[in-house]
């Protein structure tokens, strides 16, 4: 049981490390355009080359226009196969890629663990152990399982030796940067040994995930916890989950708000319009700047110092 | 083999943290291998004894240094309180959420470095390198101001933070041009240029510290007199008189000069630097917006004639204070739109910056003169005779009006139609190079920092436009066609400085001058290579 509440409590704080991360993202103040092109929700002709709809003349008389399947287009690739390190740091992407997609993998194992156990417990008739959906999904888990693991040894091994022998990295790696990876190595290690030692199925994960639903009652007779290694994998992936959003390596969603709230963000200001309502609540804002030239004396809001003279000039 | 400088090592007081030396720039190709052994010239002890020069070879800002260990500390204690505003909504929310961002979310993969031209031509410095800066911030940050980062230091990157760090890392935040290269190669969308924008802005906006070029005679001037060139009202009235004459003269076209016109569709803000440095240029809007039978008009209200907004490059509150004046200048005038004339800071302050700025009746149409110009030259109103263009031309994409603005093709539609000889430089568009003077670099030249300027920051753009005409004989004049006053600036100083116009037939101007030269009807052309305007002693 205590492997499960260790799970438990690093889902909890994954989810809620995760949820303040975004909602502090959210609650932001809206900040000024500082978008970059090519922006890829841009119409196809423009996102070729780069442009915008500001190339056209009087563009304020032209509705605002964005393409979510372009955007789909540019960031499903960069997703799942990292295409712009593809194009910029080619030696970064052979570890790199393996790297990231190994744990997309496993993530893509989880969900499908879980959807076996769920319907596992929901009784249903025609998915009994050795039938057909039940040895497709389970041959599934495997692939997707193995594949994952391997790709992810390979990266992350791949990644740290990337970051032990360039000189550019590792002139800018700190502990933290290299306890990251290693950490991420052994989980992937202890796991595929888990596996290679008896559990190539993946009935183990099988059963803990079935464990995880229903409080730690799980119908099969093996679970990972028999085994060193098996146990190894429990706590280390957990606490990866719990890790992850206490890190840099949030990137891994947190690119969200990079590209759509900062690179690609590109809404024009309509008069009457929520921008325009969010810049009227950032110009009631009270900065506290000290230099003699901005006057800010926590009293004056920014409309007030906006609309005034710097002090050298008075 | 020399030991590596680390980020930790901006702490350690010493005379100089970098020094390029000879043969380490980038090589250039043959007529210019004179120029492969160059190094910046040492600054003499009696002009930098009193200002703080550690960093590298050249000096931007010039902070006298601190009198006492007490003025060291108290100036140490105002860059933290500064830092901690940056991240405050109250004092930074024009940059929070992407300031934010680019903090917490580097993975430190290098992917950068191959993009930015400085730290490449350099000879691969890693003070140049976009993260140098960058890491510097971030470990002050989590050091000083988050909770436990003196513990965490030692665990996630540690430094020390003592008026040499500070000095430093102020000199640093002008050796980048702001062209966001970097930023458009990052995996992840961070943003190196950003975090060097904001560290600029924590000098100017809590310490006071920015270079005279860009504050005092910049921003400020700017504010007080009307223009950064110092040109008032009136100055300005006489140059556009004297431009009037001048064109008359040269091109045989009688054009007025519309001023504070009422109701006008547009008002055209120009870079006062234009009107004393390439006169011409305003001359030839006037000629073409004229005979395009145009509403248009300047403004001689302060600030109104003199479409720069210095702030873009170090200061919210500067730049706020002077994309006001310029919405309320044309609000004022009851204009249709503004339309921003060949300044590519200028296009994307008012434009983009500043749209999230100007509210209700301030928030008045902007466009690029590109557009502009695009619809009058391919809208069939006039007359053009490419043959008069039969010369190489190159196109200077501006970073702010392409990478940041997305205005890519409508300059490139024009030049297609007037220049038959139009090429491309390699890489343009968005994946352009910086001209190496933006930012502010291509106005700044005290101490020797116009020469750094001309070696380093503007050597890729150089090479870049070698490349592009390698396959013309030298002797032949070329045109480097830069839409933007800054960058012309800079090619103007690298032309100079290398001897291009001797030894490769290189001379540079902007986009409206190419119009008129192909404009049919004219009686003399614009463009007269080897020629000096009359304007030039």
């Amino acid at each position: 049981m205590g492997f499960y509440i260790l799970s438990y409590v690093c889902i909890a704080v994954f989810i809620g490390a995760t949820g303040c991360l975004i909602y502090r993202q959210i609650t932001l103040p809206l900040h000024v355009r500082w978008e970059i092109y090519p922006v890829r929700h841009e119409t196809t002709a423009r996102v070729a080359y780069g442009g915008s709809y500001m190339e056209e003349v009087n563009w304020w008389n032209n509705e605002y226009k964005s393409s979510h399947i372009n955007e789909l287009k540019y960031m499903v690739p960069e997703i799942l196969f990292l295409r712009g390190l593809w194009k910029e740091n080619r030696s970064l992407w052979l570890v790199s890629f393996p790297f990231h997609f190994g744990m997309y993998l496993m993530i893509a194992t989880f969900g499908l663990l879980l959807l076996h156990a769920v319907i596992t417990l929901g009784g249903f008739p025609a998915f009994t152990a050795g039938n057909a959906d039940e040895a497709l999904l389970s041959g599934l888990i495997a692939a997707t399982g193995w594949s994952g693991l391997i790709m992810g040894n390979i990266g992350s091994l791949g990644i740290l030796y990337k970051r032990l022998t360039d000189r550019e990295m590792r002139i800018y790696s700190s502990f933290a940067d290299y306890f990251n990876i290693l950490f991420i190595f052994i989980f992937f290690l202890a796991a595929l040994i888990t596996c290679l030692l008896g559990d190539p199925l993946l009935e183990g994960a099988k059963a803990y995930t079935f464990g995880l639903l229903t409080g730690g009652h799980s119908p099969h007779p093996y679970v990972p916890g028999q085994t060193v290694f098996g146990r190894t994998t429990i706590v280390l992936a957990s606490l990866l989950v719990a890790y992850i959003p206490l890190t840099h390596m949030s990137h891994m969603y947190m690119k969200y708000f990079l590209y759509h709230k900062v690179k690609w963000d590109d809404a024009p200001n309509q008069r009457g319009g929520k921008i325009e309502s969010a810049i009227m609540r950032n110009l009631d804002l009270k900065p506290t700047w000290q230099a003699k030239h901005v006057g800010a004396d926590g009293q004056k809001s920014w409309h007030d110092i906006a609309t005034s003279a710097p002090k050298e000039m008075k | 083999m020399k030991k590596s400088l680390k980020p930790s090592d901006i702490a350690k007081p010493s005379d100089c943290l970098c020094h390029i030396e000879q043969g380490e720039l980038s090589p250039l190709p043959p007529p210019y291998e004179d120029f492969n052994q160059a190094t910046i010239t040492v600054l003499k002890p009696e002009k930098i004894k009193n200002i703080e020069s550690s960093l590298d070879d050249t000096v931007a800002i010039g902070i006298p240094k601190p009198a006492s260990p007490e003025e060291e500390e108290k100036l140490v204690s105002q860059f933290l309180s500064g830092l901690k505003k940056l991240f405050e909504r109250d004092n930074n929310w024009t940059f929070l959420q992407p300031l934010m961002l680019s903090m917490e979310h580097c993975a430190k993969c290098q992917t950068c470095s191959a993009a930015c031209p400085i730290y490449e031509t350099s000879g691969r410095k890693e003070i140049y390198r976009p993260i140098f800066r960058s890491e510097v911030l971030r470990r002050i940050y989590k050091k000083y101001l988050k909770p436990g980062g003196r513990i965490t230091a030692k665990l996630t990157g540690d430094i020390d933070l003592n008026w040499t760090t500070i000095a430093r890392l102020a000199e640093l935040s002008y050796r980048c041009t702001l062209c966001r290269r970097c930023a458009t190669v990052c995996p992840i969308g961070v943003d190196n240029g950003l975090i060097n924008h904001e560290i600029r802005k924590l000098f100017s906006q809590e310490m006071g510290i920015a270079p005279k070029e860009i504050h005092e005679k910049g921003s400020l001037q700017h504010l007080r007199v009307g223009s950064t060139t110092g040109m008032n009202s009136l100055a300005a009235k006489d140059s556009a008189e004297f431009i009037q004459e001048e064109m008359e003269e040269i091109t045989g076209y009688k054009v007025e000069i519309p001023w504070d016109v009422e109701g006008a569709d547009i008002l055209l803000l120009h870079n006062a630097g234009e009107m004393l440095a390439w006169p011409e240029n305003v001359g030839a809007f006037a000629i073409i917006f004229q005979a395009a039978g145009i509403s248009w008009t300047l403004s001689s209200e302060a600030a109104g004639y003199d479409a720069v907004n210095y702030g873009l490059w170090y200061d919210d509150v500067q730049f706020s204070r002077v994309a006001v004046k310029h919405a309320d200048i044309a609000r004022r005038l009851k204009v249709k739109k503004i339309v921003i004339g060949e300044c590519g800071h200028a296009h994307k302050a008012l434009t983009v910056i500043a749209d999230r700025l100007l509210t209700g009746d301030l928030n008045i149409p902007r466009e690029s003169a590109m557009v502009t110009l695009e619809n009058i030259v391919l809208g069939g109103k006039l007359q053009f005779d490419p043959s008069k263009n039969n010369f190489p031309v190159t196109l200077h994409d501006p970073c702010n009006i392409v990478r940041s603005m997305g205005i890519v093709e409508p300059q490139r539609r024009i030049l297609r139609k007037i220049a038959p000889r139009f090429r491309e430089m390699t890489p343009h568009g968005v994946e352009n190079y910086c001209c190496g003077g933006g930012s502010g670099f291509a106005i700044m030249s005290g101490y020797n920092f116009g020469q750094w300027r001309n070696l380093v920051s503007s050597r890729r753009k150089f090479l870049q436009i070698l490349n592009a005409f390698h396959d013309e004989p030298q002797d032949i004049p070329k045109y480097v066609c830069a839409p933007c006053s800054n960058c012309k600036g800079s090619i103007r100083d690298i032309t100079d400085y290398y001897h291009a116009e001797e030894r490769s037939g290189l001379h540079y101007g902007g986009l409206v001058e190419l119009i008129i030269n192909a404009l049919a009807g004219m009686k003399k052309p614009m463009i007269r290579f080897g020629e000096k305007p009359s304007w030039e002693p």
